[in-house]
């Protein structure tokens, strides 16, 4: 390939694994985007990352910045030259800083009077030059989420760097990050290969690292732990317990991708499966395997070396395993000495928020709110058990298992309540509450476990809200926005016509005096909040942003019904008589801005088509009412769509704003009456129509 | 958290020090019952200030001299940040594991008893029971060898386990316990009003432990706890700022002392 080429190490102490992939990410990026504006972007740009390196390679880098004129501009004319017609101070000094005469400046026109100018000649850097000065502060900036000092005060950055290798076509590009300084050489796995040795190009580098069994791309590394993951599995008859997450964890953590497969006493499949695969993920990062529904007493993990030549490497884990586990079953045997109902008691001294009170206070306002919920629901038959799960919802807060598996929230509560021998619908509705937590996740099974899941984070939500603690920017710490996602999918997957302003009001009212703002702001900022979950819902499954507005600017505070008018709007949207509808309500919107309600007298309708138009919106009104009113939206709509020609015409022939002031007020609420018809299911007005489709028929003579 | 680790690393003066300390832990004892989990485990605590740019590579290599042999092994550095909060101290580092098991804490301070640290001093705390667990391929802390003869780990330390984790989660007496942390939070404070630095902390150090044993009885109340960790915390931020002062005072003795034996050193070398 043409052009030069280079490459980029950053070696350092291991880099913790969740802040690899985005610091790559940032410094590709950035670095990309400076060649860019320098005219000097790469035809092809690679990374990789182990924990111990950040690696960039570019090839097809042009050699050089082009050779460029500069033009210089210093004072007004004006200001440059005395009474006399001598240079003054200002023009002597740009003509020094421009190097050259002051006879020798230009002058030249700007748009803001006359000025003097100079031209520089600029002879480009060659890459190498550019490159040794952008990337000290590249890499030194990175954005790390936790940085450090190190030595005598080095850094911050997120680990002590160790050596910087940048070479372009060969040469070394110096430069000195911190205390670094660069140059050709790196060394291999701290272990194994430790030598330093020299690097002269990018094959080469690839080269010396693959005979080092180094893995430098991310991707790639993957792709053979997954290899091997699935041989294991195989091997063991068994199929892995699917786990991205612990994958891309695990590939962040070695540079030379190896697994290792251990085996623990079949005793401890008598603990729980989710306690197992917790365990042995949240604390050994290994893999579980099942078959046939039923976990093996086996488990993968993943090690910084190619193989285990003595075993030793199998051996430690399955000793820590055995001591994790053993832990797990002390937890486990501890906990169930103290019943769920006796936990209730722990909660009052477990803090939900200082100023919201404990979680005994939590689930008092969260087991009323349950109720509300039910009863609004009318779901009379699930009282019972929805008010027993509520009570219980957060007593494994106080489990030794929780404290020890934060990520078995909830979990750990229905399991326990599940060999207590609650009610299926109790343990499940416990166990559930924290779904949804991810895309990916169904919400909560029954109708119990839905009522509390809305309950508990509708009480979360107004509490927070009530305290100003409204997510902004990226910053969400008490996890606000997976709340409201919760509560939106809830109510639109399990298609639960709850009104959502109905249960807010009331769950504000059960904070008593704990809130810190008005019922009416939080209430309004809830909505606006929970509004975009439901707009990026609703976008997300395909409905267009214009169509969801449309239907949320009628108000709805109960989702499925938002969601049939979302979906009515965009099933017709697509119709020319529809559309030309559309482009009526937005003239009529225009027309009737700022003017205020006026009554309408039939028998003042003078010209046939202002007659006829009113007729055909009072035939359909009862359409449109009967189609609002059950809900058949899609109806509504397509009744709507049947005044596209007659609100064509009116505006053809009628003149609205008439001389006549009689005449014009009536014309005024005539299409008050029309509008007021067809916003009903949404307005219609946020509908976009792209206008190269869809000609606006005629001019009329009303619009001004 | 031992002076000679906790003050240390405060001020601009170099330190450079190892030592065995046990470590108590009220909230993992476990009876004596669990093969890897203690109330009290033994340290060795290593001081390196300023962290040397090769630390990681000298604690690899120490890891070969303890015999292990790491040709065959795995030896992953995790993030695992170090905090405090009782002490206004954290760092930056990882945990060690050594075939999936921590054996050792590595650390770079950043900050003890809330003063920002410069230099920044390594440290590295090896669990001693790990490793020779680890070393004599014992199933269990308690059959770690403790002198040749039959003489192990049970038989030294298996009734400690048993007794203290019977009084950390049973018999403590809160009341007791609260006086003893009001008495020496109140000594603490005597001792820094009359420039004694060392055994305020001494006392600060007593408190702390008190906590973790109250808390470990499961008698401290959330609000109670935020409350008694400030306390603690006051006073090692008082002792943490008496100290750095006491070390000014004195000149820095040690900063001075460095400047001398690097300069023996240099003659040395230069001799040769």
């Amino acid at each position: 390939m043409a052009g030069s080429e280079f490459l980029l190490e950053v070696r350092c102490e291991e880099i913790p694994a969740r802040m690899l992939q985005p610091a790559m990410r940032e410094l590709a990026t950035r670095l990309f985007e400076e060649l860019m504006a320098l005219n000097l972007a790469p035809a092809e740009m690679e990374t990789g990352f182990t924990p111990r390196r950040l690696i960039l390679m570019l090839k097809g880098l042009p050699s050089r910045e082009s050779d460029r004129d500069e033009e210089l501009f210093g004072p007004p004319v004006k200001a440059a030259f005395d009474a006399e017609g001598l240079p003054t101070r200002a023009a002597e000094g740009f003509a020094r800083k421009c190097g050259v005469e002051v006879e020798a400046l230009q002058r030249k026109e700007t748009g803001k009077g006359e000025y003097l100018a100079a031209t520089r000649s600029i002879v480009g850097r060659p890459v190498s030059e550019v490159l040794s000065q952008l990337l000290p502060p590249l890499v030194e900036g990175l954005g790390w989420a936790k940085t450090m000092r190190w030595g005598v005060g080095e850094g911050p950055w997120v680990r002590p760097i160790h050596g910087v290798v940048a070479l372009c076509d060969g040469e070394v590009v110096p430069c000195s990050v911190f205390d670094v300084t660069s140059g050709s050489e790196t060394s291999g796995h701290a272990i194994l290969s430790p030598r330093p040795f020299a690097i002269r190009s990018v094959a080469d580098y690839r080269r010396k690292m693959a005979r080092r069994q180094i893995v430098i791309r991310f991707e790639k590394r993957r792709q053979i732990l997954q290899a091997q993951l699935d041989e294991a599995a195989k091997t063991l008859g068994g199929d892995l317990v699917v786990d991205p997450e612990l994958l891309d964890r695990l590939t962040a953590i070695c540079e030379i991708p190896g697994t290792v497969v251990g085996r623990f006493e079949p005793a401890f499949l008598a603990l729980p499966r989710e306690v197992l695969i917790a365990s042995l993920r949240d604390h050994q990062s290994a893999f579980t395997l099942e078959s046939g529904g039923m976990l093996l007493p086996n488990f993968i993990t993943v090690m910084d070396r190619p193989d285990d030549p003595k075993g030793r490497v199998k051996a430690g884990n399955e000793w820590v395993v055995a001591a994790r586990l053993e832990d797990a079953r002390f937890f486990f045997n501890e906990d169930r000495k103290t019943s769920l109902e006796q936990r209730r008691e722990k909660l009052d001294h477990l803090t939900f928020h200082a100023k919201l009170g404990s979680y005994a206070d939590k689930s008092k306002r969260t087991t009323e709110l349950t109720k509300e919920v039910c009863e609004s629901l009318e779901w009379d038959g699930d009282l019972e058990d929805a008010i027993q799960a509520a009570q219980l919802l957060k007593v494994d807060l106080t489990s030794e298992m929780v404290k020890e598996f934060t990520s078995l929230q909830g979990i750990v509560g229905g399991l326990y309540a599940e060999r207590e021998e609650y009610p299926v619908d109790v343990w499940q509705a416990i166990y559930d509450q924290y779904l949804p937590a991810s895309t990916d996740d169904a919400i909560p099974r029954g109708q119990v476990g839905q009522a509390t899941a809305l309950a508990d984070r509708i009480d979360t939500l107004v509490g927070m809200f009530g305290l100003g603690l409204i997510p902004s920017g990226s910053r969400d710490p008490f996890g606000l926005r997976r709340a409201g996602q919760g509560v939106v999918r809830i109510l639109l997957e399990g298609d639960l016509p709850l009104d959502l302003d109905l249960i807010a009001a009331r769950s504000v009212l059960l904070f008593g005096d704990l809130l810190e703002r008005g019922g009416k702001e939080i209430l309004s900022d809830l909505r606006l909040f929970l509004q975009d979950r439901v707009r990026h819902l609703l976008s997300l499954r395909g409905y267009a942003y214009d169509t969801i507005e449309a239907a949320l600017a009628v108000g709805s505070s109960n989702l499925p019904d938002l969601l049939a008018r979302v979906d009515a709007v965009h099933k017709v949207r697509e119709e020319k008589d529809f559309l030309s509808v559309v482009l009526a309500a937005k003239r009529i919107a225009n027309i009737l801005r700022e003017s205020p309600d006026q009554d309408l007298e039939e028998s003042r309708l003078k010209e046939p088509a202002e007659r006829d138009l009113h007729s055909a919106a009072e035939a359909l009104r009862n359409d449109i009412d009967r189609a609002e009113n059950e809900g058949d939206y899609e109806q509504g709509l397509r009744a709507i769509a049947k005044l596209s020609e007659p609100l064509d015409r009116f505006f053809v022939e009628v003149l609205v704003m008439d001389e006549n002031r009689e005449l014009r007020s009536n014309r005024l609420a005539l299409l008050q009456n029309i509008q007021r018809m067809i916003s009903r299911t949404a307005r219609l007005t946020e509908v976009v129509v792209d206008k190269s489709e869809h000609r606006e028929r005629g001019e009329s003579k009303s619009s001004s | 958290m031992h002076p000679d680790t906790f003050l240390r690393v405060l001020g601009p003066e170099p330190w450079n020090v190892a030592y065995v300390q046990p470590s108590r832990r009220p909230a993992d004892a476990r009876y004596g019952e669990n093969p890897f989990r203690l109330g009290k485990h033994y340290q060795l605590q290593v001081i390196l200030k300023p962290s040397p740019k090769d630390v990681q590579a000298v604690y690899i290599d120490s890891l070969r001299a303890l015999g292990v042999d790491l040709e065959v092994h795995d030896l992953r550095f995790e993030e695992d940040n170090w905090e405090a909060p009782t002490l206004g101290a954290w760092g930056v580092g990882w945990q060690v594991m050594l075939d999936g098991m921590e054996i050792t804490q590595f650390t770079y301070f950043q900050q003890a008893g809330g003063i920002e640290l410069e230099p920044i001093s390594a440290e590295i705390t090896y669990g001693l029971e790990r490793i020779t667990m680890f070393l004599g391929l014992s199933r269990s802390v308690y059959d770690v060898e403790w002198v040749p003869g039959g003489v192990d780990y049970g038989l030294v330390r298996h009734q400690d386990e048993v007794e203290f984790s019977k009084y950390y989660f049973e018999v403590a007496d809160v009341e007791f316990l609260k006086m003893r942390f009001d008495g020496n939070e109140k000594e603490a404070e005597r001792c820094l009003e009359a420039g004694l630095v060392l055994p305020a902390y001494e006392c600060a150090l007593k408190c702390s432990h008190l906590f973790n044993v109250m808390d470990a009885r499961g008698a401290v109340s959330v609000t109670e706890r935020v409350a008694l960790i400030k306390r603690v915390r006051n006073l090692a931020v008082a002792c943490a700022r008496e100290y750095v002062a006491s070390r000014e005072r004195l000149g820095y003795p040690l900063l001075a002392k460095d400047k001398d034996s690097a300069r023996v050193k240099e003659e040395v070398q230069d001799g040769r």
